[in-house]
This record gives structure tokens, sequence and C-alpha cells, in this order.
């Protein structure tokens, strides 16, 4: 996979979010590069929401802290609502990210072991000075009632007197406090048990149609996208795979590695065996990734043209984007 | 068969200053000889201080605990700290869910991977090198030769729990206890280093013990599975058994709570709701009634029996699924 | 703060009871009725433990101990307090921002601590006093005032990269949590990610050092009294040990004397930081 290419951009007027040719490098030292984001393109429509779903070191976190400039990207354009993100100054830049907001994959990190409850989910108020303290108590109780929790038995505790499904609605609280149109979810289930996993998920939809959010939801896991996306992303090794809505990714994965993930998913059902553990190994490194494809080294269908030359995405079905030079049929 | 081994009225007990929060209640179970057993709950179910008792690791001053565990035909519970030690490694070996804090980050990898069979079996450093050689074979490491003299962190999640399995199979233990062992993992790699267990399993003859708070996850990979919930077992049988004739409400929920491929987009997803009874304050009845879409009165007040429906299927329930006798 | 206390134990009561006694001495001790520390009485040299009106003894010149060692409080107790405060606020502060914003300044701030964490916190303290007390008429000696706070310079330099370096440390561990990036995400300046976040979750790791440190700076003023840069002519624990360093043999008493106080305020210390720590590591535990 491992393709560049705009065939599945959108350019009509419910584009909210629009992403071109995204590159995020670190410099690791010794003059090594990690290529974490190479040359990315998509874009998310008002009130959609887009998964991003590849395994670790794929690239799908630090694409979505890129949109928010945590950190700037190397390269390319992040438009938001039609300003450009990677051309504004700092402070504009601060005040233009409060209209997304993140919610993190550790519950527990992504809150101050220091705070009070009341403290963490007001934050976001306090720093932009919204309203009287009265006013903000009210949103936060507000705020509190509206992800699950009981305002008087949780305002003054600490993060670390809940468990990790809590500290996600508490996180889930807080990232709604600014009122913002875009969330991105990193991973929001994947530290949770499978039980609570269904609680936030469900959760996260309520508070889309509740507060007309547009959704950025990155996971490694396509079962629990499934439920929650309208359009996923499928991403290997800092390249976009594979581009299309749920039900052609599910039902006809055009990719090698889509069709892999969907194959890894455990089956509750001991009477469906399953073959062959789908994909051996890990990704290259992405220090050095490998020529043209970069699915190529894993891939079953892997011939010269792969190493040769790099697939773009393309339209395989209605909707649906492959970068692949052989894709399923 | 016979088992290998055997729990016999566990109960586990913690001091605390809120007073004495019961972990484990009245556990009974068999692993048998060369079999795969998982232990499924939620965080809070009793499944990880269960399997540790089981294991005779739990101790401290605020430790209560009673009952029996054989392991081997040896009554662990007998033991001093300083036999069961001598069980780990050859009898009985564990992997668990975060391999980065289980393996000691400033030594190389080849270091503590030939101390199990150069303390434990006593092998000279030459032959250890060629059993950690070996072992890194057997649970797939391409170039395991390289992979001796790196470090833990310079390895990927995948990698360092394939390191811990090695570890743990170094001196060729009876019983495996895996706890959550591919929580922390991909899919993908999850996949994968669940048919490695598998595999290793028959391989080597072991037993398994997989505790885990997948339903998914046990499907495919245990002959046997035991559900915990607040303590207890509530519903225990073989897997396919399990599967096809579910009979506990609360068995039934953390299936359908389980993130389907199948599902239909956009759809709400099934939710168990409320939380664990308070451990320090069970309740009297049933620890599900809060909880469970088929309550009745009786389940609030009495507390239920395991019930045995044959083909070692148990079950801890007044009104299991597939009966409509008192039912609303 | 009452509710701390209670959390004690045994040992670390005793430890802050006596620095809390020894506070109260430096402050107060001047209005305790005890002879002039500067005044020798010719009646008694090198009188032993509860001798008539010297409760600890005199040293060999015939200066009353108990009231050099309430009254060298005041200037032992000055310097470790002010150059483990001021050298804990420089350092923390270059430390803590070194540590946050990374690149270069952090390289030339944590190479600045390297260095001076290299030389021995004793050869550092004396090249400094050389440095700065150096008067331009050598025959002229140096104020004993002037030499208080050429001492307290010199050992606010030896404990800044101490406490830098724990602060650095503890920074690095702390802002790439989640929960900093978050506060970023929601448009938190710098200034307030540092003060709100940064700050907090560091202190417990500062304070425990800060005890440490206190302990480590009354060693040093003894040390460089001892190697006759100290507070010589003043009133000092330091300067006690030093004035009767050649006594030992036939007034013993005047060695143990300020040798057992510094020993039990150093140790209070380090237990008192302990502690502190021990509570640290409890909370730590539960997240």
């Amino acid at each position: 996979m491992a393709g560049s290419g705009t065939a599945h951009m959108r350019n009509n007027d419910e584009v909210v979010l629009e992403v071109r040719d995204l590159v995020v490098e670190f410099k690791i030292g010794r003059g090594l590069v990690v290529n974490a984001v190479s040359k990315v393109s998509f874009d998310v429509c008002r009130g959609e929401t887009l998964a991003i779903v590849g395994e670790s070191g794929c690239g799908k976190t630090t694409l979505g802290k890129a949109v928010l400039q945590l950190p700037p990207p190397k390269s390319g354009d992040v438009v938001f609502e039609g300003t450009n993100l990677t051309k504004l100054p700092k402070e504009q830049l601060r005040s233009a990210r409060t209209a997304m907001q993140m919610v993190f994959q550790d519950p527990i990190s992504s809150l101050d072991p220091r705070m009070t409850v009341r403290a963490l989910v007001e934050e976001p108020l306090w720093i932009w000075e919204r309203g009287t303290e009265e006013e903000r108590g009210a949103k936060v109780r507000e705020l509190l009632n509206n992800v699950g929790l009981d305002p008087d038995l949780v305002l003054n505790r600490r993060s670390y007197e809940f468990s990790g499904g809590q500290c996600q609605r508490i996180s889930i609280a807080r990232s709604l406090a600014l009122e913002p149109r875009m969330l991105i979810c990193d991973e929001p289930v994947s530290a949770l048990d499978v039980s609570i996993q269904a609680q936030i998920l469900n959760l996260l939809q309520d508070m889309k149609d509740r507060y007309g959010l547009t959704m950025i939801f990155i996971s490694h896991d396509l079962a629990v996208v499934k439920a929650v996306s309208n359009r996923i992303m499928v991403m290997y090794l800092g390249k976009v795979c594979e581009v299309g809505s749920p039900d052609a990714i599910y039902s006809k994965p055009a990719h090698h590695y889509t069709s892999a993930l969907i194959n890894s998913v455990p089956i509750p059902d001991p009477t469906r065996k399953r073959g062959a553990v789908p994909l051996q190994g890990e990704p290259p490194s992405p220090v050095a990734p490998p020529s043209g494809c970069r699915f190529r080294t894993r891939c079953p269908a892997a011939t010269e043209l792969c190493a040769a030359e790099e697939p773009q995405l393309r339209e395989v079905n209605p909707g649906q984007y492959v970068a692949c030079h052989h894709p399923r049929t | 068969m016979s088992a290998i081994l055997s729990i016999r009225k566990l109960v586990v007990n913690f001091e605390t200053p809120r007073g004495l929060l019961s972990a484990v209640r009245d556990v009974s179970l068999e692993i048998e000889q060369g079999s795969s057993v998982g232990i499924v709950g939620e965080s809070g179910s009793g499944k990880t201080v269960m399997s540790r008792a089981a294991m005779g690791l739990l101790s401290g001053s605020t430790v209560r605990r009673e009952g029996t565990v054989m392991f081997d035909d040896k009554e662990l519970t007998a033991m001093r700290a300083d036999e069961v030690r001598d069980q780990f490694g050859t009898g009985m070996a564990m992997i668990f869910q975060d391999p980065m804090t289980a393996l000691n980050p400033v030594r190389r990898i080849g270091s503590q991977l030939s101390e199990g069979p150069r303390v434990r079996l006593g092998m000279d450093k030459k032959a250890a090198r060629a059993r950690s050689i070996e072992l890194l074979s057997l649970v797939r490491i391409p170039d395991p030769e390289a992979m001796l003299n790196k470090f833990p962190f310079q390895l990927s999640g995948g990698m360092r729990q394939r390191v811990m399995i090695a570890i743990a199979l170094a001196c060729k233990p009876k019983l495996l206890f895996a706890d959550e062992p591919t929580t922390a993992l991909d899919v993908t790699v999850q996949a994968q280093i669940l048919q490695l267990l598998s595999d290793l399993r028959r391989e080597m003859n072991m037993s398994m013990v997989l505790v885990t708070h997948d339903l998914g996850v046990v499907a495919n990979h245990t002959d046997f599975v035991a559900v915990m919930y607040a303590g207890e077992i509530v519903e225990q049988a073989p897997t396919t058994e399990l599967f096809s004739n579910m009979k506990m409400p609360y068995t039934e929920a953390l299936l359908k709570s389980i993130p389907k491929i199948d599902s239909a987009s956009g759809a709400r997803m099934a939710v168990i709701e409320g939380r664990l009874p308070d451990p320090t304050d069970r309740p009297s009845g049933c620890g599900f009634a809060a909880r469970c879409s088929y309550v009745q009165d009786k389940c609030r007040t009495e507390h239920p029996p395991l019930v045995d429906a044959g083909n070692g299927h148990l079950y801890r329930c007044w009104y299991p699924l597939g009966h409509t006798i008192g039912r609303k | 703060m009452r509710n701390l206390f209670a959390q004690m134990n045994l040992l670390s009561k005793l430890s802050a009871v006596w620095m809390a006694l020894m506070t109260a001495l430096a402050v107060f001790g001047w209005l305790i009725p005890l002879p002039d520390p500067r005044e020798y009485d010719p009646e008694a040299s090198a009188a032993g433990l509860f001798s008539p009106g010297h409760l600890l003894g005199t040293d060999a010149g015939g200066y009353d101990l108990l009231s050099n060692v309430v009254n060298g409080a005041r200037t032992s107790l000055l310097i470790a307090f002010i150059s483990v405060g001021f050298g804990g606020l420089v350092g923390s502060a270059v430390g803590i921002i070194a540590a946050y914003r990374r690149g270069r300044l952090d390289y030339v701030v944590s190479t600045g601590f390297n260095i001076l964490l290299s030389i021995p916190n004793l050869v550092l303290g004396l090249a400094l006093v050389a440095v700065l007390a150096t008067s331009s008429d050598p025959s002229v000696p140096i104020a004993s005032n002037r030499r208080v706070i050429i001492i307290i310079i010199a050992l606010t330099v030896v404990i800044i990269p101490i406490l830098g370096r724990i602060a650095r440390g503890a920074t690095l561990t702390w802002i790439n949590r989640e929960f900093v990036v978050a506060a970023r995400s929601m448009g938190m300046r710098d200034k307030d990610i540092i003060v709100r976040h940064i700050v907090p979750n560091v202190l417990p790791a500062i304070y425990s050092v800060l005890f440490l440190a206190v302990g480590v700076v009354i060693v040093a003023e003894g040390a460089l009294s001892l190697l006759g840069v100290g507070v010589v002519d003043g009133v000092s624990w330091g300067a006690m040990i030093a004035r009767v360093a050649g006594e030992f043999t036939y007034a013993p008493q005047s060695m143990y004397v300020p040798v057992v106080v510094v020993a039990l305020t150093v140790i209070a210390c380090n237990q008192l930081g302990d502690f502190l720590r021990g509570r640290l590591d409890l909370r730590e535990g539960r997240i």
C-alpha cells in the first residue's frame, strides 16, 4: 500500500477538514529520520465520522495530532473550515484549535492526577475565560451529566479514584467543554475492558448527535470502528492503503492489508475456526521504509512492480479507493 | 486425564481500611493436563487475584486465604514460600499483559533468557546460549542470534511478548499462566501471539490458563472457559458448549458487548449498564442482579448456587437463559 | 500540616521536632539568657558538661558551648535555608524551563549542570569562596557579615545544579503525559501549562530533595570552616568546629557538642526528606 494520491478527495461544500500531502518526520539522531506520515491526504465532511485504522507505528496517532499542529507537520496543508492551520501565527492557532478537541487513548494519563474532576473539566473554560465562575460551574455539571456521571458524586474527587471507563467519560466531558465542532478520538477504547468499550462508543455516538460533531476516530481495531464510522481510511507505515465506506471496506476489502486486518479480529464463536494467521511478522521500520509500495514485504500478492513503483489511490468501486497495483477482486 | 491444577473452595479476602474486601469467593476449578482454560471477566471480577492465588503468589499480612490448590499432585497451599518458588519455571510459568515492565530494561535479551536454564536447569554458559537461541526460534523470532544482544526497548510490543513467552518456556513448564497476554497489542499481533501460544501448547504438551476480559479471545484458543463475576465463577463449561448453550445472562451480556466485525454500521452497541458491586459490601442476592435485564425478585435476595447442567457445564443463576419458567 | 505530622513514624516525628527546635533557637535564641558567645569565661576553660553556668561546658578558650550552639544556629540555618531556598528556586526554574523547551537551551543547561555536579561540592564551594572573598588589600580581613553572604552565594551555586537536575528529570517524565498534550490542544499557553500542570507535579520530588540539600549545606558550611574559609571569626556551628579542631585531646566535649548538633540536624533533614519522598511514591503508586 502505501500509496499517495488524492483521487479520494471530495471537493464539495460539506468538507470541513481537508488535509493535503501531510508529511510528519521525527529526527532520532545520527541523521536518521522516522517517516511517521508520508504525504497523506484526506478530507472529512460535516457531521461525518472518519475512522483512521492501522497497526501501531502506522502514523495514525501522529496524523491525528498533526491535524491539531501538535507538533506542526513538516509540510502539507491542514485546512479547517477554510483556514489553513499550518500557516497561522501562534496566537491565532491557539484559538483556532479550540474548535477541534482530542480524546486520548490512556484515560488515566490524560488527566492530571492532582486536579479534581471539577478543575479538570473546567480547565478549558478557565483557559479561555468563558463565563463567570457560576456559569462555568453549571456548565461542568451539565457536561458531567451528559457523559453519564453524577456531578455530586464525582466533582471533588481526583482521577486516580476512578476506573478507566469513568476517566474516559471525564476526558470526553472535558473535550466538549469548549463546544468544539470536531472531535479527534485517538484509540479512545483500546485501554478499556470489552464490556466498557461499548459504553464509551455509544457515549461518543450520543455526544456526536447532541453536539453536532464531526469526528475522526483513530483505532487499530476494525471491529471497534465498524459501528461508529461513516468512512474508513486504512493506513500502513505512514501511507494510505484504502479509503471507503464501512460496508464496502468490510464486505469487499480491495487492499490485501485491509483484508488481513479484518481477518485478525477475533470472532467470539468457537465453531468458526479460522485458518492461518492472516498477517505474519511486523511492519518494517519507518526509518527505512521499503521502496514502492510499503506493504509489499508482507503482501501475499506482491510483484516486482510493487517494489519499483508506488501505487496511487484510485477508485475501484464507487466511493472505494485503493492504493494497490493488484487489488483484491 | 488428570488435573494438573485443581483449585478447591478458594477464598481470598484482603484487609483494607474500609473493611474486609472479598476478592475471590469459593472458587473451585480443575485444569486438565494438556488443556487450555480461559478465565474471563471484567476488571475487578477477581480473575487476576484468583489466578495469582492459584499460583501461590499472593502473600502479605493483609491477605486472608482459604481453600486448597493442588498443583501436579502437590498441595501448593501447604507449601512454604520458597517451596512454592521452586515450582516456578519447571512447574509453572507466567506471562503478563505488559511485557515492557516485566522485562528488565537494562539487561540484554540473551542474559534474561539464559537465566532460567542456568539457574534452574544448571546449564553452563554455552548450553544456555544454545537453549536461548532454540527458544527464540521456538517463538518464531527471525534471526535469534541477533536478538540475544538487544535490549527490551529496541523491540516492538509483539516481539517483547514473544521474548516473554520464550523466557516463560525456558524450563519447559507444565502449566503456563497467560494474564491478558494480548491486551496491549494490535489485533494483527494479537492473532499471531494467540496462534503461537496454541501451537506451542500442543508442541510442548503444556496446559495453559488464559486470563482475559475478552470472550472473543478465548473462543478459538481454549477448551474450557470459566466466567468470573464479583469474585465468583458464574458459569463454566467446555468452550463449544458455553458458546452454543449459554445459561448465564452475564455471559450473554459480555458476548453481546464485544464490537463485532459483522455488526450493522451505525447501530448502537449492546452494553452492560452499571458496575460491579462493591467488593467490601457484596449484595446478599445475585451479584449481577442490579445489572441483569432478566432480573426477578428472588435474584435480589437469594444468592444462587452453582447448578450442574451436565457436560461439565455449571452456572450460577436462578433463571438461566433458555428457561421460561418464572420469567416475566 | 497536623495531618502530615500524624502520618509520620516516630523517627520522622522526632526529626520534625528537632528541626522545629533548631529553627526556634535560630529565631528566638537570642532571647535566652546565656553568656555572650563571643565572650570567654577566664574562670572556666575546657569546662565539662553541666558545669555551673555552662550547661554544655566550654571549650579550651572558655567560650560557652551552649551559647555558641544556640546563637550559631542562627548563622548556620540562615546560610542553609537561604542558599537552599534560593538555589532550589533558581535550579528548579532553570531545570523545568530547560526540560520544557528542550532543544539548545536544554543542551546548554544540562551540560552546565553536569559540569558543576562533576566537581565535588566542597571543592566547588572552596573555589567560589576563594574567588569571591579576595579583598583588594590582603592585610584587611573580610568582615564576618560579608563572609556569610559569600558563603551563601557559594553554597547556592552548589545547590542549583543538584535541584536543577532533579527538576529537569521530573519535568521530562511529566511533559510527555497526555494531559500536557491535552492542555496544549485546549489552547493553554506554555506559561500556564508549566504553572498549572508541570510545577505541581514536579514539586513533591523537589521538596524531598530540598531537605536533603539542607543537610548537605550544613555539612558544607562546617567543612568550609574547618578549611579556614567559613565564618571563621563569627558564630556558627562550622566556626565552632573550626575553632576547637585542635583541642580534641584535652577538651573533647568542645568537639562533641557541635558535631552532635550538626549530625542530628543532618539526620533529621534526611529523615524528613525520606518521609516526603515516601509520601510522593505512595501518591504515584495510586495513579
